[in-house]
């Protein structure tokens, strides 16, 4: 049954050295970072950490050094993944881009296109976007209704993405849209890479979540003209594409880590005297979270060997957003404090944090039911 | 060779271990036979080191055996004998051969009486105890761990079972130990209750992966309102979720064996054994859903699976000690260092 089996990492995958790097340098860079921001986990922008992260190598490590990555192993970049997000550090501008944009360009992507992006993101400048959800094509992506049709020299799209997260400050999006008809409810999709400073007609708006942040937008696409050099891989084969940037977009340690900044508070809470009770429940969350740590540590190992675990990420997903769903309702049985956004201690203003972000952990990057649909298939269910 | 023995486990088990075998062990009768050929394939011994008989397998790999068992049912106490002949190999007592169990020594007193070491007291539900030539604890002479290979014959043995039928008996000691039954153990392996908590992850792990695979099969056959139940969207999300549920205590029981005989198995095997019974509760309800009532009876063979994970669940530590002894460490780390201690509990080590 090779769905349930996770090899264990490869031998040396701890890579201390570098993770002791990665601690001392953080502890100077986010020594007056507070816990309600730390709460922000991988939401947090700052553009001028990213670029300071980067200067140390730490941006791009995967990618090969021609392109100005540092050719090191996805094992390396899940060590410095992981810590930045244990230590809560505001990683977005530089996160999707490094996860997921910057491998897709490098497999799919043109010289021209390679050189021209690939480096700026590995020196941690360039913030990527991923348009794909729209209206009304959501968990049912291939219902996409954004068109680009053939122009002289390019393309002129139109349509409407939503959920955009951090369009409004990005760089460059990733456009999953389609440019024909197919037969084939998977065919007729293309994937584009739109330079959002330069490029005009292409309306950004803001959509406020419920806790009245700025982080996701609607994009409209308007007679927008893209040239034909954005053109991202092959016209037609967007939804391969699209399906092998998953694995790389599922497994990492942001699918269960995003309320470790509660976890933090909540343990340091409970660290002066607990019961019994509260000790037995702060085992089994670290027991979990171990497990987690290593079935996402195996998915990390497989795809360094080159190897599509997208089933083993999509269980690691699913149990992670369990996880990490379940962190304020267990602060709640163990500590009596109520959640304050904003609020005076720490603990109440990071509870109040997590417990409004929760709810988005198993709606973004697949639904729990698209997952457990996914992995339903990989059972054999016919 | 790491794969030959567990290719040779995987067709001795196909061939012999039944539906009906595992009935009638549940009815009390030892399957001797079985157990002549696992001794003839030498598996029994795949976890002592090659100068004391063993095949010379990385740990990690015999421990394999304790799944493949556990994902056919094997009643026999095959992860009992493998652990027992590991300790003795360790501290150099002979290996009896044999059935052997193990036992938790808590509740044993040790007293010198001239040369020869008197054990007395309970050992409470060891596995296998009466179908065992030896029983090997481990318990406290003058401070320190001592290795006890106790041979059943002189001991009194009250029968009992677990939730699946499988012996479970409650022992009396009462005899005088000679040097060649007693040792001093120089390093802990971890202890009983560890070890035992490592074969019981690892079998649930490997019966987990069994349910998972007779539910799939049944939802797949099983038709209602015209179509297999497999197509019904609530049944393929129980059995998703069951499917990530078995990865989940899979790998953390691996996680266990690949640390077995470092110092990182204290915290492993407290995660393996903790996931496994969380996983057991999830995985054994939905398994008894999918199948409705005939999964319900005593002919169909899924109870014999359910019925070992939730047993396991209560042995060798319960998930409440366990859950006790882990939060109890995370809890003494430094404010703020709660993230070091998951990476060092999960740390590989320098490879040996
Ligand atoms: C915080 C956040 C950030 C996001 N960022 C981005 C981004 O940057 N870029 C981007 O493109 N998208 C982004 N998204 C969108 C995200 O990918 C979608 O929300 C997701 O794919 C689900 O689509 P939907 O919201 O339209 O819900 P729907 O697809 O309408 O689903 C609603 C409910 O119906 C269920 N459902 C749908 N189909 C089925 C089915 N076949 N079987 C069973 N149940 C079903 C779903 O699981 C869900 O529970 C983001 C979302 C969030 C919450």
């Amino acid at each position: 049954m090779t769905l349930t089996a996770f090899p264990p990492p490869p031998p040396g995958a701890d890579h201390d050295d570098l993770r002791q790097e990665v601690r001392a340098f953080l502890a100077e860079e986010l020594a007056d970072f507070p816990p309600e921001k730390r709460a922000e986990s991988w939401n947090g922008f700052s553009r001028d950490f990213s670029r300071r992260l980067a200067q140390r190598g730490w941006v791009g490590m995967t990618f090969p050094e021609e392109y100005g990555g540092h050719a090191r192993s996805a094992l390396e970049r899940y060590v410095v993944s992981e810590e930045l997000l244990a230590a809560g550090a505001p990683v977005i501008s530089h996160w999707i881009a490094d996860r997921q944009s910057g491998p897709l360009i490098l497999a799919k992507g043109t010289e021209d296109q390679k050189h021209q992006i690939v480096p700026r993101i590995a020196a941690g400048e360039l913030c990527f976007c991923i348009g794909m959800s729209e209206p009304d094509s959501g968990s049912d992506l291939a219902a996409t209704r954004t068109l680009a049709t053939d122009v002289e020299g390019g393309f002129r799209v139109n349509g409407t993405k939503v959920w955009t997260t951090y369009a409004h400050v990005a760089d460059y999006m990733i456009l999953f849209c389609r440019t024909g008809k197919s037969e084939d409810r998977h065919g007729g999709m293309s994937q584009f890479l739109i330079d959002l400073k330069a490029t005009e007609n292409i309306q950004i708006s803001p959509i406020i979540d419920l806790g009245g942040e700025h982080h996701f937008n609607q994009v409209i696409f308007d007679d927008t003209f893209l040239p034909s050099d954005a053109l991202l891989g092959e016209k037609g084969e967007g939804w391969s594409q699209v399906m092998s940037e998953l694995a790389f977009e599922r497994s990492g340690p942001e699918r269960f880590l995003s309320s470790f900044a509660l976890i933090e508070e909540l343990i340091g809470v409970l660290r002066q005297d607990a019961t019994e009770a509260q000790q037995a429940e702060i085992g089994r969350l670290s027991a979990h979270l171990m497990v987690l740590r290593q079935m996402s540590r195996s998915v990390a190992g497989m795809l360094n060997e080159g190897k599509n675990p997208a089933l083993q990420a999509a269980i690691v997903k699913d149990l992670g957003a369990l996880f990490e769903q379940d962190i304020p309702r267990l602060a709640r049985s163990l500590v009596s404090r109520p959640a304050v956004p904003g609020g005076g201690d720490s603990y109440a203003a990071v509870l109040a944090y997590t417990a409004l972000a929760v709810p988005s952990f198993s709606l973004r990057g697949g639904t729990r039911e698209i997952l457990r649909g996914i992995i339903a298939r990989g059972l054999g269910l016919r | 060779m790491d794969s030959m023995i567990h290719d040779m486990a995987e067709r001795l088990f196909r061939d012999h271990v039944s539906h009906a075998l595992r009935e009638d062990a549940a009815a009390g009768h030892c399957p001797e036979a079985l157990w002549t050929r696992i001794e003839e394939a030498g598996l029994h011994m795949a976890l002592v080191p090659e100068e004391a008989g063993g095949f010379g397998v990385p740990a990690a790999e015999a421990l394999r055996l304790v799944r493949i068992a556990g994902a056919h049912g094997l009643p026999l106490p095959l992860a009992e004998t493998l652990i027992a002949n590991a300790v003795l190999a360790r501290v150099d007592l002979a290996l009896p051969g044999g059935r052997l169990t193990i036992a938790e020594g808590a509740g044993l007193r040790l007293e010198r009486r001239g040369t020869a070491v008197h054990a007395s007291g309970p050992l409470t539900l060891v596995p296998f105890a009466r179908w065992a030539d030896r029983i090997v604890t481990i318990a406290a002479l003058d401070g320190a761990d001592h290795v006890l290979s106790l041979p059943v014959k002189d001991l009194t043995v009250a029968p009992a079972q677990d939730l699946a039928g499988m012996p479970r008996d409650d022992v009396k000691v009462d005899l005088a130990l000679t040097e060649a039954d007693a040792a001093p153990l120089p390093r802990s392996l971890g202890g009983m209750r560890g070890l035992g908590a490592l074969v019981r992850s690892l079998a649930t792990a490997g019966a987990m992966e069994t349910i998972l695979s007779m539910s799939v099969e049944y939802a797949n056959d099983r038709v209602q309102f015209g179509r297999p139940i497999g197509k019904f969207q609530a049944i393929q999300h129980y059995l998703a979720t069951m499917a990530g549920e078995t990865a989940a205590s899979r790998t953390a029981a691996e996680m266990a064996a690949d640390s077995y005989d470092t110092p990182a198995f204290a915290l492993t095997v407290a995660a393996a054994k903790i996931r496994a019974g969380d996983a057991a509760e999830t995985v054994g309800a939905l398994a008894h859903q999918v199948h409705g009532a005939i999964g319900y009876t005593q002919e169909h063979a899924l109870h014999h699976f359910t019925k070992r994970i939730w047993s396991w669940r209560d042995e060798f530590g319960t998930e409440l000690d366990w859950t006790r002894e882990l939060g109890r460490a995370a809890l003494s780390s430094p404010q703020g260092t709660f993230w070091h201690f998951i990476t060092d509990s999960t740390a590989q080590g320098t490879p040996a």
